[in-house]
Order: structure tokens, then C-alpha cells, then sequence
């Protein structure tokens, strides 16, 4: 390491902005608690992904805060928060400053099926956030090997036992692989690997009889020939895999899905969270935004804050009483 | 980070510990070294037993942190009889603590305090202190040196990371 | 194959953007491996929004640049400093480190850098010539293969200890306590996680490594910072000299071999390759208590190999479209969003990307060997730096590192509260390395074992019925229990005739 050359620079700037840092840009270490709501945004907005990068989460965020450096007429830098399904990233927001330059990811399983397999008292809830816009609704796909017997979902049902990968405890892919199997009466044994790739390896070499994973996980998979669709827990069919029908179609009320979105905390000024709201409206009219939603097999959901509130909080509890009548146990259940 | 605090470990007379190679540490450290992983294992087993333990063929959430805690109590049973029954002087692999232990202890402490203060106030301040106290008071530079020490590495720390290479370091100073 | 468009792969490769990305790919690579705890994945993802405005194959082959780069990297603070970085590079630490400290620096840098530039060449050609073929490889690993690979690699770690077995064991079994830590891979059960959801999700890899390695030693070297530090006589020149080399090529060649095939296994395979081939290179050895002293071979067999890995790792990703490590996992991810789909069909489809890609890597190791070697002498230098002033430093650095992987400075204080436990550990005559790497493999180990128990229904003969997880369990008798107790039985004979001599 050669620092020299920069050093002297790095010392006279310091010191050149040193005033002037302290009575304005404080970027994100302290709340600009007396900012101005009018002026927002007056420097960077700090846009948090509480997932690994890499990700289907991550790579939307990242989509999307580029999108919405123009119409915010600020820069969105990412940075990832991960841990916890995001539950550290989220809570690190809220005991943060509410002033709208700190923002965040957010996932409907966090709300709706982690507190089916985690307990936690200190849980982060809906209520705690405003939502500042809703982003995509991904569904989940019922997948199994090409070379497999089962040619349909009728067949998968009709197997005396079957194994199954699932991408992780108290994800959706366990939650609607279990409501399926529980309600067709199957002797059905869940293997819970660490992620949609595992997963997908683990049926790829035919460990296992069936995957349910996100579209993204399982795409080029599928359209590579190497992995067969069977059944897609959305109300309709994807408009990426027309010709696969749902599990409802067939006679199953299997609904479950991924839906995301972005969050300041639930005091943030409601100016504030207007300028931000308008911003993301511009950014996911951007074709850009739009190539990458396609390029990703993600579904738009593009709704406001209180019908996405209500739908957040209904799922949760339609999962809770159907995992309730089905006597499903998606984690231990101490 | 107290100054006087960190200043302490300077009065030691240096000659105590100008042998090359450290001082054994004696046997009751030695059966120190078989107790302690005896009392974790102990602690974790206990903690296991409070999760489902399940059976080889279906294992629950406990039966693993049992097996290992019982491999570490094993372990340290082993380690405790080697070093009871050894020759009083021999060689029991243990080092023996000295007054710099102080010193080790302080500077484990600023680190703690680092941490903590680093989203608070960003990374600059307690860089810049960090590294004065520590090469100051541990390093025994001078004061000048350590003060441009600190300063070029904290400025040299600033252009690397957040200007270099764009890592979202919490910090104050906006370029 | 069709090798006209691995030919044309060559022109891109060769096109001056992709050479000049591919140079600034492996500098900063380089760079940040040399940063501890500042990893690839945590660096691609930061320097992703740069890519956007490129195009696919100069992206993919500047961020596959600063992947391996960091290899090399990571290697010059294991052997300086005794940080080591990645899972891979724990096993060169031990040797490398202990060689610096005999004033062999250089060459114990030199070899590692040519080591390095083998492995990766030779695993780039055998990719090239039978990638399509293996892809099936990483496939034929199930839960049950990861876990008896997973419990060779801990019995392999025992072979790492140089001093009391017991206390390497005691180690182990706390690296795999503390793997534990962390929601229930299978239940979601939390265990030891004291209520706090910052150990949801268990403690990072770097973490524990940068906690038990570099600071632990950072702390245990303070204590004793009076006593007047040994001269290191001189550095060495960085070209290895004619003994270095003998002792080494052959290392080199099995590494590479080693890393070639454990590397396309997604998940632990680099970490297992280096510890595979350190284990091999101490059995092979005339004299295996050369070992943790300072053997060159120990640098130069695991660096090879955890190259060639990082290499091969590219095979599943490429071929079928799965990560096999976090650093893949952003790599997949950027090229989701250049369009491209990583997967069956990407050799069809974009074969100007793959070929592009993969033969950028000839350039890429090139470039690295053309810099680390004039580089090294500017390292050693280091060393030069009085210790009062480099460890602050470096843990200043090191907590820099650590806060980015996760941007979380809870992770801070972990790594400080393990760095005592390295200081503690250290003073008691525990040695970290069993326990890190234990720590790797205790995951892995519990995971697959619970998965595969789910998967057979409960039924243990499953393991030696399937074909590859018999064979490796018959590799796991064999060197675990028939060699020890033939070693036994030939010692206690030679003890017995040299008695017989003597009277």
C-alpha cells in the first residue's frame, strides 16, 4: 500500500470541508433533524438491501435505485444490511432517524411466514414502517427433474412418498410446497437446504423428487430443458410460463408468493416520503426498470400504501389460519 | 479511552521481559487450560438440553450442540489429566500471563469503543483517536509522530475506502 | 467441441477494452485480497453499478478478475502477517507465516505466486478441454457426499495441529460449537443466539478467521511488545531459489489436480482442496515434522490448489447456472443484469461471453504473476515497519474490513470479542487453525448429515450403498483408521528391531 500521493490531497479537502460537512451533509450519521422538509432530498438517500448482494432482492434494488437517481435528482447509493431474512436491516432502520434518507427493501415473507417458523417477541412488524412503494409480486413454481416419472402435478400427487427440497425454514418455497402436499394427503418429506441454488442443485442431481422456488431461481433451468414446471402458486397463471397451470386449477388452494418493497420508517414526514414515493413512480416507468423485470421473470405490483398494508397484513393472516388447519410445523414449533 | 489508563503499561521497566522466549506458564495454568474447555462444553450441553435433542435418525435442533459440547468436555478432560499428571517443570504448551496482559486488555477495550462509536459519529473521529492512543501509548511512538501518523492514515483510510473503492462506511465528511 | 469459437474466445479475450478491464479487474482484486477482511463478494457487489455502463464480457471479465485476483492477494497478508482472508488461504498462513518469520518471505511469496499461477493456468485448460463433462460432477454431490467429504476435511484439520493432540482437538470441537451458532440449519430453531437476531444467520467466515488470526495475534504480540523483536535477517529475493523450487513442483502438481476437482463442488471445495492438499503434501513428506515450521511445500501444494479451485468454481456457474460461493452468487447476479442468463444454455448462446470469460483467464494469471512478483519485494517491506506502528494499522484496516461485509458493526465487536479468545486461546497453547477451518466444515457437516438422514428416511447403510459417498467413506476408513494403525504397527516393529540392534 502506497498511499502518499492521495494523502495530501485527502488532508487539504478534509480540512476544507470540514466546516461545511458539519452544518450540512451529514450523510447518514446524523439526521438532519432540522432539514427543511421542503428542500428533500438535499444529499444522497442511503437505499438499504437487509439481503446479500447477488440476489433476486438485491439486484431489483439495485435496478430500481438506479432508475430513480434522475427523477430524485439525487444519487440512491445500495448498501447491503444483510441478516435474518432482513430482519437486522429493518430493525437498524427504525432505530435510525426518520428523515427519508435512509430507506430500505422489504419482503412480504419477513411479515407474512417467518413468524410462522421463528419465534420472535421483538419481531419487526408492518405497522413500525410506511410503506413508500410497492415493487414486484414474484410467484413460486412447482418444479421437478426433466427426467422425472411425474409428467403433471396429478402424478407428484399420486406418488406414495416424496421428497422434496425447499430453499430455506419459513420461506414461501416450504410454505406452499407443505400447504400442497398436507392438502392432497401425501406422504411428504421436506429438505430444507440453505437457498434457491442448493435447492435447485439438489434436484438438478436428483436428490430430491420436487423444488418449489421462485421464478428467478428457476427460469434458466426450465427454459434450458433441464427442469420441468408443474404447478405455479399465483391466482393466475405467469405470463412466463403460460402454459403451466396453477395449483388452483387443480384444485388447490395454494396461493403464496413474494412480493417487494420499499419502506422508510412509519414517522418519516409525509412530504418527504410524497417526493420519494413520486421518484420511484418515474423510475419504474423507465424502460430500464422494465427490460430488467422481464430479463428477471418478476411481476409488477404496483399499488398504494394502504392497499399494500392490507394485503401485507391479510396474508399474514391467511398463512397463520391455513398453516393453523393444516397442522402444518414449518420450523420446530418450540 | 482513558488516557492515564492507556499510559499505564509504559512505567512497566522493560527489562522484565527482554527474554526471547515467553515464559511457561505454570502447571495450575495448564490445568486452567483442560478446566475451561470442560465449563463451556459443560454450559453448552446445558443450553443444548433446553432445545429438542430428537434421536440420530431424526435429529432436532439440540442433538448436534450436544455432540460437540460432549467432544469439547472430553477434550478438556484429557487436556486436565495430561497437565495433572505431567512433571512439574515440563513443558505443558501454556504461556504465562505477564503485566502486558494490561496492555492487551486496554487495547481490546478501545477496540470495543471503536466499534460503538463508529455509527454514531462516523469513522473518522475514532479512527483518528483509535490510532493516536494506540501508537502513542502502546506503540510508544512519539508524540508528534503518532499524531501524524494517526492523521495520514486515517486521510489515507478515507481516500482508500470511501473515495477508492466506494465502500458505504458510515462518515462524516462529505467530498 | 467446437473449438473455433474457443478461438474466437481468444479475440475477445485479447480486444484492448476486455485486456485493459480484465488488468484493472485483477489489480483491484489484488488489492482488496491484500485488504483483510475487505472481500470479493462485498467488493463486486460495491463496484456493480460501475458495470452497468459496460458492456457483458468486459464486466464479467473484470469482476471474474478481482475474484482470483484476490486470491493472490490474500495470500501476501496470510504469509506476512497471519491474516488470513478466506477459508482457503488458513492452511498457507501456517507455513508461509512461519517462513516470513525465518526471513523467507520472498521466496515463501515467490513460490506462493507461482504455485498460484500454475494451479490456475492448468485448471483454466482443463476446463476448457473437459468443463461440459464435469459439469455432471457437481451433481453426483448430494448431502450425503458433503457430509463423509465434510467429515474427511475434520479429520484431515487434526493433521494440521503441531502441538498437544488433545488441545487440536479441544480446538476443533470449539470451531464446531461455534458454527452452531445461529438459526437451526433444518428447524429454524435459534441456538445460542442469546436472543439477538445479529447472530440469526451465524458468524461470518471472515469474522471468525480475521477475529482468532489476525487480531488475536495482533493482541498476543502487544504483550510482549518489549521484548526486542528478532532481527528477520534478510527477506530473500522474491524468485525462489533451486531447493525452494524442487520441493515444490511436485506439491504444485498434485494442488493443482486437487483444486481442479474439489473446486467445481459447489460450497467448501476451495477450503477443502487446500486443506486436502496440505494434508497430502505433510503424508508425502521424508520428514512431516518439517510441517507448521516453516515447509514450502505447505505453501505451495495449498496455494495451488485454493487457485485452481477459484478457477474450477466458475465450472457450475457457467455450465449450470449455480453459485458455488458468495462471490458467485454476486457474479451471477451481474450477469442477470447485463441480461445474461448464466446456465445450460450459456455456451450456445453467448459463447463470445464464455470463451470471452474463460480465456480472459490466461491473460488474467498472467497479469497477476507479472505483478506479484515485483510486488513482493514491496510487501516484504512491511515487515520493515516497526510492529508499534503496522498494528494499529492493520487493525484499523481489518475493523474497516469486517464492518463491510455486512455494513454492520455489531460484526465489530464480535471480532474483537474473538480476537481475545484468539489472545486466550493462544496463551493456553490452542492453536486457531483446527478451530477455524472446524468451523468451516461443523456446518456443512450438521447440514448435510440432517439432510441426508430426511432424505433416507433415517437409514444409515444409505451412506455406503450410494456409490459415491461408498467411496468416499471407504477413503475416510482407509486414512483415518488402516494407515494410522499400520503406521502404528511399522513403528512399534522398527522400535523393536532397533532394541534388537542395540542389545
Amino acid at each position: 500500500m502506497n498511499p502518499r500521493p492521495f494523502t495530501r490531497r485527502g488532508v487539504l479537502a478534509g480540512i476544507a470541508a470540514t466546516p461545511v460537512a458539519a452544518l450540512t451533509a451529514c450523510n447518514g450519521v446524523q439526521g438532519g433533524a432540522d432539514a427543511a422538509a421542503a428542500d428533500f432530498p438535499t444529499r444522497a438517500v442511503d437505499f438499504w438491501v437487509p439481503f446479500d448482494p447477488g440476489g433476486s432482492g438485491d439486484l431489483v434494488s439495485r435496478a430500481l435505485a438506479k432508475a430513480a437517481e434522475e427523477p430524485l435528482g439525487e444519487s440512491l447509493p445500495v448498501t447491503n444490511k444483510p441478516g435474518a431474512n432482513g430482519a437486522v436491516g429493518l430493525k437498524e432502520l427504525l432505530a435510525g432517524d426518520a428523515d427519508g434518507y435512509t430507506i430500505s427493501l422489504a419482503v412480504k415473507s419477513l411479515f407474512a411466514i417467518t413468524p410462522l417458523a421463528v419465534e420472535d417477541p421483538d419481531a419487526v412488524v408492518i405497522e413500525d414502517f410506511r410503506i413508500i412503494t410497492t415493487l414486484t409480486n414474484e410467484a413460486y413454481v412447482l418444479v421437478v427433474h426433466a427426467d422425472s416419472a411425474y409428467r403433471t402435478l396429478d402424478d407428484l400427487l399420486a406418488a406414495s412418498a416424496v421428497n422434496y427440497a425447499t430453499t430455506g425454514v419459513g420461506t414461501g418455497s416450504q410454505l406452499s410446497a407443505q400447504l400442497l402436499f398436507v392438502g392432497a394427503g401425501v406422504d411428504a418429506t421436506d429438505v430444507p437446504f440453505d437457498g434457491g441454488a442448493s435447492a435447485v442443485t439438489a434436484l438438478l442431481g436428483q436428490e430430491v423428487d420436487a423444488v418449489s422456488a421462485s421464478l428467478a431461481e428457476t427460469m434458466p433451468q426450465i427454459e434450458a430443458g433441464e427442469l420441468r414446471a408443474i404447478a405455479v402458486f399465483s391466482e393466475e397463471r405467469s405470463p412466463f410460463l403460460n402454459d403451466v397451470p396453477t395449483a388452483m386449477e387443480a384444485g388447490y388452494d395454494v396461493v403464496v408468493d413474494q412480493r417487494r418493497f420499499v419502506v422508510a420508517p412509519a414517522a418519516v414526514d409525509d412530504e418527504v416520503a410524497g417526493v420519494l414515493s413520486l421518484a420511484f413512480e418515474d423510475a419504474k416507468e423507465s424502460p430500464e426498470y422494465g427490460q430488467f423485470l422481464q430479463d428477471n421473470y418478476m411481476d409488477r405490483w404496483e399499488v398504494d400504501n394502504l392497499e399494500a398494508k392490507a394485503h401485507l397484513s391479510e396474508a399474514a393472516e391467511q398463512y397463520a389460519a391455513l398453516a393453523e388447519d393444516a397442522g402444518l410445523q414449518l420450523g420446530d414449533g418450540s | 479511552m482513558s488516557g492515564a489508563v492507556m499510559a499505564e503499561p509504559a512505567s512497566e521497566a522493560p527489562q522484565e521481559e527482554t527474554f526471547e522466549e515467553a515464559r511457561p506458564g505454570g502447571r495450575v495454568q495448564a490445568v486452567v487450560a483442560g478446566a475451561l474447555p470442560v465449563a463451556i462444553g459443560a454450559f453448552a450441553a446445558w443450553l443444548a438440553f433446553g432445545l429438542r435433542i430428537g434421536s440420530l435418525t431424526d435429529p432436532g435442533p439440540g442433538l448436534w450442540p450436544l455432540i460437540v459440547a460432549g467432544l469439547l468436555v472430553a477434550c478438556g478432560v484429557g487436556i486436565t489429566v495430561v497437565a495433572a499428571t505431567a512433571k512439574a517443570h515440563a513443558p505443558n504448551g501454556t504461556e504465562a500471563f505477564t503485566r502486558g496482559t494490561t496492555a492487551v486488555l486496554c487495547a481490546a477495550g478501545a477496540l470495543a469503543v471503536y466499534a460503538s462509536l463508529f455509527e454514531v459519529v462516523g469513522f473518522e473521529a475514532p479512527t483518528l483517536l483509535l490510532l493516536f492512543a494506540w501508537l502513542r501509548f502502546l506503540g510508544r511512538e512519539s508524540w508528534p509522530s503518532s499524531a501524524v501518523i494517526a492523521v495520514v492514515a486515517t486521510a489515507a483510510a478515507y481516500a482508500l475506502f470511501i473515495l477508492g473503492l466506494g465502500v458505504p462506511l458510515p462518515h462524516l465528511i462529505a467530498l | 467441441m467446437d473449438f473455433s469459437s474457443v478461438l474466437s474466445g481468444f479475440a475477445v479475450a485479447f480486444e484492448p477494452q476486455n485486456l485493459l478491464f480484465c488488468l484493472i479487474g485483477v489489480t483491484v482484486g489484488m488489492l482488496i485480497g491484500v485488504l483483510p477482511g475487505l472481500g470479493p463478494a462485498a467488493t463486486i457487489a460495491i463496484l456493480l453499478p460501475i458495470t452497468y455502463s459496460l458492456e457483458p464480457t468486459a464486466a464479467v471479465i473484470m469482476l471474474a478478475g478481482i475474484f482470483y485476483g484476490a486470491q493472490y492477494g490474500g495470500t501476501i497478508t496470510s504469509v506476512l502477517l497471519r491474516m488470513p482472508g478466506e477459508a482457503s488461504t488458513v492452511v498457507t498462513a501456517l507455513d508461509g507465516h512461519a517462513l516470513a518469520r525465518r526471513g523467507e518471505a520472498g521466496p515463501a511469496l515467490g513460490v506462493a505466486a507461482i504455485a498460484s499461477f500454475i494451479g490456475g493456468t492448468a485448471s483454466i485448460l482443463l476446463l476448457t478441454f473437459i468443463a461440459p463433462a464435469l459439469a455432471g460432477v457437481a451433481l453426483a454431490f448430494g448431502p450425503a457426499e458433503y457430509t463423509v467429504l465434510a467429515l474427511i476435511g475434520i479429520f484431515l484439520v487434526g493433521t494440521l495441529g503441531s502441538g498437544s493432540l488433545w488441545k487440536s482437538a479441544a480446538a476443533a470441537a470449539l470451531g464446531l460449537l461455534i458454527a452452531t451458532v445461529g438459526l437451526d440449519p433444518l428447524l429454524g430453531t435459534p441456538r445460542f443466539t442469546f436472543g439477538t437476531d445479529q447472530l440469526a444467520d451465524g458468524i461470518d467466515f471472515t469474522i471468525v478467521a480475521m477475529g482468532l488470526f489476525g487480531v488475536g495475534e495482533i493482541l498476543y504480540n502487544l504483550e510482549h511488545r518489549d521484548r526486542p523483536q528478532p532481527r528477520v535477517p534478510a527477506f530473500g529475493r522474491a524468485i525462489p531459489g533451486r531447493m525452494h523450487w524442487l520441493r515444490s513442483r511436485m506439491a504444485i502438481l498434485r494442488g493443482s489436480v486437487t483444486g481442479f476437482v474439489l473446486g467445481i463442488l459447489p460450497g467448501g471445495g476451495a477450503t477443502m482442496s487446500s486443506l486436502v492438499s496440505y494434508a497430502v503434501e505433510k503424508r508425502v513428506a521424508k520428514d512431516p515434522s518439517r510441517f507448521g515450521k516453516g515447509a514450502i511445500e505447505g505453501v505451495a501444494g495449498p496455494e495451488s490448489a485454493n487457485n485452481a479451485a477459484a478457477t474450477s468454481s466458475f465450472i457450475p456457474l457457467l455450465t449450470l447456472g449455480i453459485p458455488a460461493n458468495a462471490t458467485m452468487a454476486v457474479l451471477f447476479g451481474a450477469l442477470m443484469l447485463q441480461g445474461i442468463t448464466p446456465g445450460p444454455g450459456l455456451m450456445n448462446d453467448h459463447p463470445d461471453v464464455f470463451w470471452g470469460v474463460v480465456n480472459s483467464m490466461y491473460v488474467g494469471n498472467l497479469l497477476l504473476l507479472a505483478l506479484s512478483i515485483p510486488l513482493i519485494g514491496v510487501f516484504v517491506r512491511m515487515l520493515k515497519v516497526r510492529p508499534g506502528v503496522l498494528a494499529p494499522l492493520t487493525v484499523v484496516i481489518t475493523m474497516l474490513g469486517v464492518y463491510s461485509i455486512r455494513n454492520n458493526a455489531f460484526d465489530m465487536l464480535l471480532v474483537v470479542g474473538l480476537g481475545l479468545l484468539g489472545y486466550g486461546m493462544r496463551k493456553l497453547g490452542f492453536e486457531p487453525g483446527p478451530f477455524v477451518l472446524a468451523f468451516v466444515l461443523g456446518s456443512l457437516l450438521e447440514a448435510s448429515f440432517r439432510r441426508s438422514m430426511r432424505l433416507f428416511g433415517g437409514d444409515v447403510t444409505e451412506f455406503v450403498q450410494r456409490p459415491v459417498s461408498g467411496v468416499l467413506v471407504a477413503v475416510l476408513v482407509l486414512t483415518v483408521v488402516v494407515v494410522p494403525l499400520l503406521r502404528g504397527v511399522r513403528a512399534r516393529q522398527s522400535a523393536a528391531a532397533a532394541r534388537v540392534t542395540a542389545e
